[in-house]
């Protein structure tokens, strides 16, 4: 019988010594995850007042990155939608500070992996921010430059142009965030081996004609010159 | 049957005969293939409560050269909007509903005013001009045509005959407006009959001749809300947010375009629409404000054109409007007369009070703020401060329409 008592009781006090052990991290986790609200939302306040001083919703609108937000159909301002990623990225960092402090073996491989990489994300974000922006640049100074050369098709040709831009940028981004980097790589590669190659044959046989033009002038221009020799 | 008159300095077309709809119909939709048209439509939540806009859709859906029809709608809400949307899909052809009252279209407009550009306050001239605005972003039409959506006598010669001019390379108009007779058992349009038409020829006697003065009064009904433009016209419109909107068009083309491509054409028979009431004693209602916007509007494009205004000239123009209105009231009333119509003249004599004094209160908020409430900039100058605008733009409109 008192054995049975012991079987009975035996996984309660084990119950029991491991929930002793595990509020003090459990409350600990919340403290952090309370804090780490807090943090993000004053650091979202802190940014939001940043932006605003800077006139930084005008600077995206005529930079171009509001268009890009846009065409996520997100419709909300730039600033704003600045401090709401930085507030969920505050807080999802201090929810992975609260949960290493539970100290469970798999937890904590899932904390310090994402640990690691956040700067690969960060380095992302700023390629094709950057990038992009870039891309807007090069594609708008085709523009003009095929306009002014009086080229019927600029536009085309500018999209084209910022299109192949935002491809590369993308292969660019995807490589750093580690995601398929081979498949990445060699789809990328391919890609835009064959439109060089495609842009190479159509301009080859294109251009057939006036190639010959120009070597036949210039074998010519040649044959005169020795024509023209005086001797003494 | 109209007669063959030519009024003004434009191109005047009337309707003489019986001009076959089926032969003008063909004809434009031949032109459409090379100038493809879009059909703007402004309108509120509660004209789809009316019977006129059935009407519309019905002639609507019978028509086969329009390439997108744009109904620009205000004062509506998400479900009143997705309420119009259906409404609207009985058109066999592209039709896109701007919600000028949901999130995406305020946050555009919220994106124009911390640039500095002022889109104007909630009315028809901005819906119109937002409505421009897809239509260039979308890039598939060359002509724009605009008429209300409260046309109680609506059919659709009226479209083929305003659109008519500017489709057909042989005329090659840039602008085109319409006019009509507005008659039931007596004569409507009282601020164009004794407001615009006076005022502008008493400006014409105290200013002497100017150009845009000449302009106006070759217009036969230059209130009329009836148009078709090209579709570059509407790039480089700055107009009115407010009742000055159809002055202010007119002031842009008269700007922008040698008078030689402007015309007007008779589009209708008869046209009845909605009555605004007068509201004589508030200038901030009713037909009353229509005429202090209006008159302001005149006022600020002839000051723009290097007109001098003074006390002296408004206390002039103020008499003279005065002789003129009432001279005209008596013409008025000879052809109602002879037409058996009903003529009041107590309820003439009122409006034309009240229109002085619309100008005497137009005079004072000019004096006071020559410059006034800046106009909607143009697309040209928008697309150029933000550069991705006409893309967020599409975008809004066609999620909006998903």
């Amino acid at each position: 019988m008192e054995n049975f008592i012991h079987v009975l009781l035996d996984p309660l006090k084990d119950f029991w010594a491991g929930f002793i052990v595990f509020v003090p991290k459990f409350i600990a986790m919340f403290i952090i995850f309370a804090g780490g609200v807090i943090i993000a939302w004053a650091l979202k306040l802190l940014l939001l007042r940043t932006l605003l001083a800077a006139n930084f919703d005008a600077w995206a609108d005529k930079a171009g990155l509001t268009a890009i937000i846009r065409k996520g159909d997100i419709w909300g301002k730039p600033s704003d939608i600045s401090g709401k990623i930085l507030y969920w990225f505050v807080v999802i960092i201090f929810l992975m500070i609260g949960l290493n402090a539970l100290q469970i073996q798999t937890v904590d491989k899932v904390v310090s992996q994402f640990f690691l990489y956040l700067p690969r994300i960060f380095s992302a974000l700023l390629i094709f921010v950057i990038g992009y922006v870039i891309a807007g640049f090069i594609s708008r100074a085709v523009l003009i430059a095929a306009v002014n050369s009086g080229y019927h098709y600029a536009k085309i040709v500018a999209e084209a142009v910022r299109l192949l831009l935002i491809v590369f940028i993308l292969a660019m981004v995807l490589e750093q965030l580690s995601v398929a980097p081979s498949i990445v790589v060699a789809a990328f590669s391919i890609m835009f081996g064959g439109v060089v190659i495609a842009l190479a044959i159509a301009f080859g046989v294109g251009g057939i004609d006036a190639a010959r033009r120009i070597i036949e002038k210039g074998s010519e221009e040649k044959k005169e010159a020795e024509k023209d020799v005086e001797h003494l | 049957m109209a007669d063959f008159y030519q009024t003004g300095i434009i191109i005047t077309l009337h309707k003489l005969g019986r001009p076959s709809l089926e032969r003008i119909e063909h004809e434009i939709l031949e032109f459409s293939k090379q100038r493809p048209i879009a059909l703007v439509l402004p309108a509120l939540y509660t004209e789809f409560q009316a019977d006129a806009i059935k009407g519309i859709v019905e002639e609507l859906k019978k028509v086969k050269y329009v390439q997108e029809i744009v109904l620009t709608l205000g004062r509506a809400t998400d479900e009143q909007f997705k309420e119009v949307k259906k409404f609207m899909s009985q058109i066999p052809y592209e039709v896109k509903v701007i919600h000028n009252e949901g999130k995406r279209i305020k946050e555009i407009y919220a994106t124009l005013e911390r640039n500095g550009l002022w889109p104007g306050e909630d009315g028809k001239g901005r819906s119109c001009w937002t409505a421009y605005g897809f239509v260039i972003a979308n890039g598939k039409s060359d002509v724009i045509a605009l008429h209300d959506c409260d046309i109680v006598t609506y059919n659709r010669e009226m479209l083929a005959r305003l659109c008519y001019p500017v489709v057909n390379p042989h005329i090659d108009v840039t602008f085109c407006k319409g006019f009509y007779s507005r008659v039931s058992d007596r004569m409507h349009g009282r601020v164009t009959r004794l407001l615009v038409t006076p005022l502008v020829r008493s400006l014409e006697k105290i200013v002497g001749f100017h150009p845009f003065l000449v302009f106006l009064d070759s217009f036969r009904y230059p209130l009329a809300g009836e148009f078709c433009m090209i579709t570059d016209l509407a790039r480089v419109l700055r107009i009115p947010w407010d009742w000055g909107l159809e002055v202010g068009v007119l002031s842009e083309v008269f700007r922008n375009y040698s008078a030689r491509r402007v015309s007007q054409v008779d589009i209708a028979d008869n046209y009845e629409h909605k009555h605004q009431p007068l509201s004589a004693e508030d200038a901030q209602k009713g037909l009353m404000r229509m005429c202090v916007d209006i008159s302001k509007t005149i006022f600020r494009v002839l000051a723009a054109e290097g007109v001098v205004f003074s006390d002296a000239l408004f206390k002039s123009l103020e008499v003279a409007y005065l002789r003129f209105a009432e001279d005209t009231m008596m013409k008025y009333e000879a052809d109602a007369a002879i037409n058996g119509l009903v003529f009041d003249r107590h309820e003439e004599t009122k409006a034309v009070e009240a229109f002085a004094n619309a100008i005497k209160k137009a005079a004072q908020i000019f004096i006071e703020s020559p410059m006034g409430t800046p106009l909607i900039p143009n697309w040209n100058r928008v697309g150029s401060a933000i550069p991705g605008i006409f893309d967020m733009l599409k975008k809004a409109v066609e999620e909006d329409n998903k």
